[in-house]
């Protein structure tokens, strides 16, 4: 059997769930309040980083992304709708391919549309302190901005096949983003820079000092949802649905 | 084409199945064939092990050992199964926030099944008019017949419910009544679980009669019946006392029951009519009392709990 009917099932899935719609939205709603937020706070710290400043409310745009990654997999494990699901789609690796598709595509979408807008809002407020950036900078903060939301909304994708609950899912996630990454995060130059919202966020930094490049960083977090969604292919292969 | 094989193409067959979870086994050694053109009622208590087996069919859980396989193949081995095998597990399997018609369409873009079924089986399950409203406003009813509608989607050959009734008001079950019978009519291979022994006997052929996991019975609905509970005869004439004396002169074994009504034992109503009628006894009442799915059901389940009884019952001096 093809993969495209399996894709095409799961699109309107995901289409037709209006929460999940919501929660994409909020990716931009979030990122875009923030950014601007951080950007009107103008106090000389030795530490600005114009491009980051621009992107700083990523860090609550991921909560979305993530919110939204989770619940389109939790929604499989309510009432037994897997069991309808791979009854129709028996190939259960060809299922969770389509359903990380599915998933994946549109936070990528959402995640250009809001590193586009984050980056005109957060310029736009930051005003002539976001002049030092260059067009590749910008450029690259657009990408990143998408690449790493679809990365986070994808590593919650993987863990809820494995928790089979988004909100087991989100009560180790949100947590962790922000408590984690906010107080370990600081020290620099540690462990830390290796995990996975960390090191995925090196790419919306205009300057850099860890161990990772911005490229390399977003690398390190591609690892990471490549293990969570690994983790949670093997989970839905070897269940009992 | 069957082209000569033994096995139809649209028969489920399952074959030394069993299935453990942890140490519970929940299938013990199952074989039995569903095939085409009867309803084939899938009876037990809760816990039996009818859903488990269904599930196993269906590809779903992993088989300790054993095989189930419809018209020779594994489930998991179907083009598009959709198409081949319709199946209901669970009514609330659909989302809440989605509405029906949604539900279906996703399900029907999986097999490249034309959205013109989406409609068709909305229609035939008398949900059109509410399918654009979501689920979660749904009645039990009406999400059971959101799942029959996904079962028929593919319009499959081979259909399993699993108490599809449940929930269900009194016109929806003389409607999954006829539905099934028509599903057998059009050739179909359909298994149907309840627990519900009157409603069974309204629309099955054939039984299969699962406890503790273990096959029971395997035979035509009216030979369970006919096997397990004696036919009777009830009769009721103005003189209740000749009555008796012409049943026990003929060797009739009868009892009285209340208003001179006797209940014979192993007998045909056209017997007895000849012999009242030769000896001039002036009847009121005459009618076959025919055994009920449950009076077997039960006698079968008598008989299976003191044989699993034994080893522990004392023996009596």
């Amino acid at each position: 059997m093809s993969f495209a009917p399996a894709l095409r099932a799961e699109l309107i899935k995901i289409r037709t769930l209006r929460p999940l719609l919501w929660g994409l939205l909020a990716v931009l709603a979030a990122t875009v309040a923030f950014s601007a937020l951080a950007g009107l706070d103008d106090s000389a710290d030795p530490d600005f980083d114009p491009l980051f400043s621009a992107f700083f409310g990523v860090s609550f745009g991921q909560i979305a992304a993530i919110t939204f990654g989770a619940q389109a997999v939790s929604a499989e494990y309510q009432g037994g709708a897997l069991r309808v699901s791979l009854a129709a789609v028996p190939g259960r690796g060809r299922w969770f391919l389509a359903k990380t598709v599915a998933i994946g595509a549109p936070a990528l979408g959402i995640g250009l549309v809001t590193g586009v807008a984050g980056l005109v809002v957060g310029t736009s407020v930051l005003g002539s302190r976001a002049d030092a950036l260059t067009w590749a900078e910008e450029l690259r903060g657009v990408v990143g901005c998408a690449v790493y939301l679809m990365l986070m909304a994808l590593f919650a994708a993987g863990l809820a096949a494995v928790l089979r609950s988004g909100v087991a899912t989100l009560s180790i996630l949100i947590p962790f983003l922000l408590i984690v990454s906010f107080v370990v995060g600081n020290a620099s130059g540690s462990v830390a820079d290796f995990l996975p919202d960390k090191a995925g966020q090196t790419v919306l930094h205009e300057t850099w000092d860890g161990a990772l490049g911005p490229w390399s960083g977003l690398a390190v977090t591609a690892l990471w949802t490549a293990a969570a969604l690994g983790a949670g292919a093997w989970c839905v292969r070897r269940r009992d649905a | 084409m069957p082209g000569g094989q033994a096995v139809p193409m649209t028969s489920i067959d399952v074959q030394d199945l069993t299935k453990e979870y942890g140490t519970r086994r929940a299938v013990d050694h199952l074989s039995f064939s569903v095939l085409p053109g009867r309803v084939t009622g899938f009876l037990g208590p809760n816990g039996a092990g009818k859903s488990t087996t269904m599930r196993l069919v269906l590809g779903l859980d992993r088989p300790t050992s054993g095989t189930a396989t419809i018209g020779g193949r594994a489930y998991a081995a179907l083009e598009e199964p959709l198409r081949k095998v319709g199946a209901l597990l669970d009514a609330g399997a659909a989302h809440g926030s989605r509405t029906a018609r949604n539900h279906l369409r996703a399900l029907a873009a999986t097999n490249r099944i034309p959205e013109r079924r989406v409609d068709e089986v909305l229609e035939e399950t008398g949900l059109a008019p509410v399918a654009r409203r979501r689920v979660k406003t749904y009645s039990l009813g009406m999400r059971q017949r959101l799942g029959i509608a996904a079962a028929l989607l593919g319009d499959p050959p081979v259909v399993l419910l699993d108490e599809p009734s449940n929930g269900l008001d009194p016109e929806g079950i003389i409607w999954i009544r006829e539905l099934l019978r028509r599903l057998a009519r059009e050739g179909r291979t359909v298994l149907v679980s309840s627990h519900l022994m009157n409603e069974t006997a309204s629309f099955a052929d054939q039984l299969v009669v699962l406890g503790r996991g273990r096959l029971l019975a395997d035979m035509p609905m009216r030979e369970f019946i006919d096997a397990r509970v004696q036919p009777r005869v009830r009769v009721r004439g103005t003189d209740s006392r000749a009555l008796g004396n012409l049943l026990a002169e003929h060797g009739i074994e009868a009892a009285e029951g209340e208003e001179g009504r006797w209940t014979a034992l192993d007998a045909r109503p056209e017997d007895i009519g000849r012999l009242t009628a030769a000896a001039g006894l002036t009847v009121l009442e005459l009618a076959a009392e025919e055994g009920t799915l449950e009076q077997a059901y039960l006698d079968l389940t008598a008989t299976e709990t003191e044989f699993a009884a034994a080893p522990v019952q004392p023996q009596e001096a």
